[in-house]
């Protein structure tokens, strides 16, 4: 039942990382210099975005809802100690979803005011990016101490230092590289496609050399990446087959086979998220006093039962209409009248 | 302010700025399917204007909504994890049930707002349907959460630990059924006549008269009606309240000595030093009747509880009072309103009190929130666990608090900014 409930986490986790990452990346995206592309590029951005967003976010609100009726100790934990990043995380949140849509239905479409949103949705997008992977990052990091009131140690220590950042930094490179996969599927016109391609192969560096960083924040780590990837062989396999993958990525791109490109990115991303359970699994959380896993801190089983079902009876009700969402605005011969 | 104050105060604060958004998100949609059904079935234009100008407003409300929706979700960890660490485990059903109809509405609302010319029109316009349906269902489930903070049930504590947890018990515990009722009712009642309201105003200034009369028929048959029901369903919650919290009626009602034969007094200031009521207007033996039926029953007075368990009664006897009474007006006006239909014709007096009416649903859905939130106090899980000890451990709540309120205070501003704009373009498009 436990592992049910891991893998909606796993998989809620995944499908925000995928298709809220995009939103987020196409935000960042929107933050770079354009030119004379500008306007078009916001014009597919709103198209790509407007009918999905809502629903991409929701799997957020999904992982929060399993966690506090399912593993409450793990969700109180994390709440305490990463109160302030969860506010970041917040903020950035509310600023985000008003200035996307308030860009879209200001029933007064000029210029400053929609510079002002757009700039705005841009920042939000980095900022939420950012402390999403900050927070991330200080899950397992050994340094969460619940029973701490020390205003450095209980509520700043637990996220502070360039490990997080790096992960931050790294979260904000992927949603972009993301987004630029995403989006060159998403229009027609041959300049916008090209510059899509070309933020994608920026972004595949940086994702690179943000990953690399990664790895050498993380020495300064209690246990670092490498030592931790070389005690764990299959761990070292998934993130060389995810890297290992690129080349396959830029066949297609060369292809331009739009859907396959997509999906080899997905699955990246994917084996990064599945290295980084595997890492730490079964525990969600590493604290100062010992870990936290799904399975010791569970909810009564009549709680885990009634979850399990309302997430298999939603999951009937909520797949085939995100399904029936995507038929109709993304996938090519999606429903048109 | 000290930490619990301003917990306290964010939580209040997010709430009450939620719950507008919350109700527009549970009405709107269906005042904007009604249009749309009509623009269907005559293919009036005017109610395709009015259809589109309707769903902007969704559109831009409901992000409002679901982005303040989704602090909230966060909050419950952020401000009170003595709370959640008992409470996830038995109350968290509804809101698995909830997040479940709010997911299905977002994927709704996309496929309404985006797929005017990429669905055949009836499936499009069920979608804009289901936007509402999905909103008012998980308006129903979240209720449920909180009636079981009124009314704990699911669960047996055991020195201070609850066990055997059944969180369908849970679910279905004594307060949802007259929560639910009354909110669901209020949200029609407060946004249906606010929306009218609006509409009526700009009717009454000679803007676009055609489409405003419309809309202003469409948005009061739901906020009329649900006006006119609303004093019943607050009287099922009132007998309810007798029954599961008889601290928190006597706070409403400032009754301070248990007695029968107990008198209604309406208006009038509590003081809680000399333990009575200054200036009201006493109706022997009412209270009695409309808490337990019988004009001699016993009503008990806060007398019956130690000091330090009763709510704060000022707060709550006065926004009861505001509540009832707006309560009581709209019903009246909303008599008034399906009296005017019938007589063909709205004179131009009561369509300014339609006007008056529009923000006073919304100042009562407000208070009624006072009502039964500070009612509950000092407890957060009735009887069972005080709010003090259920709140974070994080200090600088007041920070906290400052950030939210700068940041919501924006945003409503933002908010009422746009919608002006949206009125502005109707103006120069349907003319005067």
């Amino acid at each position: 039942m436990i592992d049910i409930l891991v893998c909606f986490i796993g998989a809620s986790l995944l499908l925000y990382v995928l298709l809220g990452g995009s939103d987020f990346g196409a935000g960042i995206i929107e933050l770079l210099p354009a030119g004379r592309l500008r306007e078009a590029q916001k014009e597919v951005i709103n198209h790509a975005m407007g009918p999905v967003w809502e629903a991409n976010h929701m799997w957020l609100i999904l992982i929060v809802v399993i966690l506090f009726m399912g593993f409450p100790t793990i969700f109180t934990t994390l709440m305490i100690a990463l109160h302030l990043p969860m506010l970041a995380l917040l903020v950035g949140i509310v600023v985000r979803g008003a200035a996307f849509t308030f860009r879209h239905y200001d029933a007064v479409q000029e210029k400053r005011s929609q510079r002002i949103y757009t700039v705005l949705f841009g920042l939000s997008s980095l900022w939420t990016s950012l402390w999403l992977g900050i927070i991330a990052a200080s899950l397992n990091r050994g340094i969460i101490d619940p029973a701490a009131r020390e205003v450095w140690t209980a509520w700043f220590a637990p996220w502070w230092g360039v490990y997080p950042l790096a992960v931050g930094l790294f979260v904000v490179c992927i949603y972009a590289f993301l987004a630029s996969i995403y989006l060159v599927g998403e229009t027609e016109q041959p300049d916008l496609k090209k510059r899509f391609l070309r933020l994608a192969g920026w972004f595949n560096g940086l994702v690179v050399l943000a990953g690399g960083l990664v790895f050498v924040a993380s020495t300064t780590e209690r246990e670092s990446l490498p030592s931790a990837f070389l005690k764990n062989p299959l761990n070292l396999a998934v993130i060389a087959l995810a890297t290992l993958l690129f080349v396959a990525l830029w066949f297609f791109v060369a292809k331009r086979r739009t859907m396959l490109t997509r999906i080899v990115a997905s699955g990246q991303v994917a084996l990064i998220l599945l290295g980084w359970y595997v890492l730490y699994a079964p525990n969600a959380l590493i604290t100062a006093r010992g870990p936290l896993s799904f399975y010791t801190e569970a909810a009564p089983p009549a709680t885990l039962w009634q979850l399990v079902l309302a997430l298999l009876i939603g999951s009937l009700f909520i797949f085939p209409s995100i399904f029936y969402l995507f038929r109709v605005f993304k996938l090519p011969g999606g429903a048109k009248h | 302010m000290d930490d619990l104050v301003a917990a306290r105060a964010t939580m209040a604060f997010s709430l009450g700025f939620h719950i507008i958004f919350a109700a527009i998100g549970m009405t709107m949609p269906f005042l904007m399917s009604v249009a749309h059904f009509l623009y269907l079935k005559k293919k009036d234009p005017v109610y395709l204007g009015l259809t589109k100008l309707w769903m902007k407003g969704v559109a831009i409300l409901f992000a409002v909504g679901a982005v303040s929706g989704t602090v909230l979700s966060f909050e419950l960890g952020l401000l009170w994890p003595g709370f959640m660490q008992y409470a996830g485990p038995i109350i968290g059903m509804p809101f698995s049930w909830e997040g479940t109809a709010f997911f299905l509405e977002a994927i709704a609302i996309g496929l309404f707002l985006y797929g005017w010319d990429r669905m055949s029109p009836w499936v499009h316009w069920t979608t804009g349907l289901l936007v509402g349906v999905t909103g008012f269902v998980s308006g129903i489930f979240v209720v449920a959460a909180n009636g079981w903070m009124n009314a704990p049930a699911g669960f047996d504590w055991v020195n201070g630990v609850a066990q055997n947890v059944d969180p369908v018990k849970a679910m279905f515990n004594r307060a949802w059924p007259h929560q639910s009722l009354h909110m669901q009712l209020a949200a029609l009642q407060a946004v249906g006549c606010a929306v009218g309201g609006i509409h009526a105003w700009l009717y009454l200034r000679g803007v676009a008269s055609d489409l405003n009369l419309k809309a202003l028929r469409i948005a009061m048959v739901i906020g009329a009606s649900a006006s006119i029901l609303q004093p019943f369903a607050g009287h099922i919650a009132g007998e309810s309240v007798a029954e599961l919290q008889p601290a928190k009626l006597a706070a409403m009602e400032g009754h301070f000595k248990t007695s029968r034969h107990a008198a209604l007094t309406v208006g009038g200031l509590p003081d809680v030093e000399t333990q009575t009521m200054k200036w009201g207007v006493e109706l022997p033996g009412l209270l009695s009747l409309l808490a337990h039926r019988d004009l001699n029953a016993e009503v008990i007075g806060l007398d019956k509880y130690p000091r330090e368990d009763w709510p704060p009664v000022l707060i709550v006897h006065v926004a009861f009072q505001v509540m009832v009474a707006i309560g009581s007006a709209m019903a009246l006006m909303g008599v008034l309103y399906f009296w005017f239909v019938r007589r063909g014709k709205f004179p131009r007096w009561f369509l300014w009190v339609v006007v008056a009416c529009a923000p006073l649903g919304v100042v009562a859905i407000e208070a009624g929130w006072v009502v039964t939130e500070v009612g509950r106090q000092p407890w957060i899980i009735y009887g069972l666990v005080r709010t003090k000890d259920a709140v974070t451990p994080v200090p600088g709540m007041v920070y906290h608090f400052g950030l939210f309120v700068v940041l919501y205070l924006c945003l409503a501003v933002a908010t009422v900014w746009l919608l002006r704009r949206q009125f502005r373009t109707v103006q120069q498009k349907f003319g005067g």
